[in-house]
């Protein structure tokens, strides 16, 4: 990397996680730790449990054992709303937008977790509820500035294509100023050029405001090129973690993904 | 001339009492996708339950002695649509999150007979005179110098619907609540992710078409006692609905006038040739006739389907 950050203490930390649906193990004894303003990479072949793993972390899945512990406070079953509250955001690896909704208030419903007057304010749509409704809408621009994203304001989302779609997904993750952004295969579908702006972005936002971003991608190639560490996932077990580097030369990782027969299946 | 004008305003004023039941569909299509079927049994629900803090023959005379003031009795039914809301939230929405909206729609279903069962069972089924005091009668200035007959009543139901429709339109277009609404209404899971938690939201959304139950409720009740087949104006407010757009409150409210103004001219003008009864139907026709050309309706939020 070109430009240096300050890699900080241990902000994600996840414990001995396994879950299954019902006789079906997702995830076995897995453990890994995130620091702080770090680009952390989740990677393995289809159905190793990537996504599961992020569901697990902002609270979709509630795994059976183990434990996840984000900015000091260690919880097993924790509901996605609070772990928005918290500080987490993602995006999906389906996109999942409010399809009939405009660019502006999608983006607009990630500050939910920022606005606090009450319903009665708000019901009445006076006084403090106006006021706060102007601040989030300058946040909101700005946002929408970074990812170069104004002409399309005012748009239904159902109607963008696929790529701008997944960055008005960022944007709805962004503007909730997230401590831990996970993003579930941020470029699947995406053309070259498409891929070079979303990794622009991805580390702008690390560089620009620190975020601490975990993600699942399949492209080795921007994988291994935008991620201080890597973990590597295969049938729900951890087959390694450590750097780019590191990773890349470990032999149960280029077994998982050269298709070596598995001895315990 | 003259009676036509009549025929119409009445139409309209008709329309309005749809419109006031429409209105409550709309509200928790919107926020969860649900068709509640259990709807006009709501309305119900409210009038009796008002009927009964209020009225001299109500339990709550029989339990205290007393009757509750008409605000009183209000504020108090609402806390019992709230309660309603809670409690249909937390027995049947919470176990079907992430369900197909057919069986969301079953079980409003079975809401709506359990519902009218326990309407039944608890202020009994005889049909209760709902007198709050609002204007009734006709107005006298029209009928003095034009000859026009229409109800106070009527007049008072549209000034409480418009008040109502714009209330909801800006709650729903401006706040952080009615974006929230909106959301989960398109995606349950974006919606949990941006920390919107969908319990609260589903309270809020019922509660919501539970005050307007409770307003419908009022007028229908004032208008022809409280009664059981209140229940079977949730029929009406279907076509209603399929007119004006599932999502859309204006809609709600022009499609009540539409279908109520249609009904009425139709009966007067068309019935003599082909044997009357239109009223029954009309609406129904005109639905069909309005889902081959224009599903969506005349508000609905364009379907939009990328392929």
């Amino acid at each position: 990397m070109a430009y240096e950050r300050n890699i900080g203490e241990t902000i994600l930390s996840v414990d001995q996680i396994s879950l299954s649906f019902g006789g079906v193990k997702a995830l076995s004894n897995i453990s890994f730790e995130v620091k702080e303003h770090e680009v952390f990479a989740i990677i393995g072949p289809n159905g190793a449990g990537k996504s599961s793993m992020l569901n697990c972390i902002n609270g979709f899945y509630h795994p059976q054992e183990g434990t996840v512990t984000f900015k000091g406070q260690k919880r097993r079953r924790v509901r996605p709303s609070e772990a928005a509250r918290s500080g987490i955001a993602r995006t999906f690896q389906n996109i999942a937008l409010f399809k009939g909704m405009s660019t502006l208030d999608n983006i607009m419903t990630g500050r939910n977790t920022k606005m606090t007057t009450n319903i009665f304010w708000q019901a009445l749509h006076f006084g403090p509820a106006m006021r706060e409704e102007a601040e989030h809408r300058t946040q909101v621009e700005k946002v929408i500035d970074f990812l170069e994203i104004e002409a399309i304001r005012k748009t239904p989302v159902g109607k963008l294509p696929y790529g701008l779609q997944k960055r008005v997904e960022l944007g709805r993750a962004l503007a909730a100023e997230p401590d831990l952004l996970l993003l579930d295969e941020p470029m699947a579908g995406m053309n070259l050029e498409e891929k070079e702006d979303m990794c622009r972005y991805i580390l702008d936002v690390n560089d620009e405001f620190g975020t601490t971003v975990v993600l699942i991608e399949h492209d080795m190639g921007v994988v291994m090129d935008i991620s201080d560490r890597v973990v590597v996932l295969d049938y729900g077990k951890k087959l390694a973690d450590g750097t780019p580097d590191e990773v890349r030369s470990n032999q149960a990782v280029i077994d998982a993904y050269l298709g070596v027969s598995h001895d315990d299946e | 001339m003259l009676f036509f004008l009549e025929t119409v305003i009445t139409g309209l004023l008709a329309g309005v009492m749809y419109s006031l039941v429409a209105l409550g569909f709309v509200l928790i299509f919107k926020a969860s996708g649900v068709f509640n079927f259990a709807q006009g049994v709501f309305a119900l629900f409210a009038g009796l339950a008002l009927y009964d803090f209020i009225a001299e023959g109500g339990w709550f005379h029989d339990l205290f002695g007393f009757v509750l003031p008409v605000w009183l009795g209000i504020i108090a039914t609402m806390g019992v649509m709230v309660i309603v809301a809670w409690l249909v939230e937390r027995l049947v929405l919470r176990h079907l999150v992430n369900q197909e909206p057919i069986i969301l729609f079953m079980a409003t279903i079975g809401l709506a007979y359990f519902m009218e069962g326990l309407g039944d069972t608890l202020f009994g089924s005889d049909v209760k005179p709902l007198n709050i005091g609002l204007p009734n009668g006709a107005v006298d200035f029209l009928l003095d110098n034009y000859n026009l007959y229409i109800e106070k009543l009527e007049i008072f139901a549209a000034v409480v619907a418009a008040i109502m429709v714009t209330v909801l339109a800006i709650f729903f277009q401006k706040t952080r609540i009615g974006r929230a609404l909106r959301a989960v209404a398109d995606d349950h899971q974006a919606a949990l992710s941006v920390g919107i938690s969908l319990r609260t939201i589903w309270v809020i959304v019922w509660s919501v078409s539970g005050f307007v139950a409770l307003v419908a409720g009022i007028m229908w009740g004032s208008k022809s006692g409280i009664q059981f087949s209140l229940s079977l104006i949730a029929l009406k407010a279907l076509p209603v609905l399929i007119l004006g757009g599932f999502t859309s409150v204006p809609g709600a409210i022009v499609g009540g006038l539409i279908i109520g103004v249609g009904e009425k001219v139709a009966e007067i003008y068309a019935g003599p040739f082909i044997g009357g009864a239109i009223e029954n139907w009309f609406a129904y026709m005109l639905a069909l006739a309005f889902l081959l050309f224009r599903p969506q309706g005349l508000f609905g939020e364009k379907i939009i389907e990328r392929v």
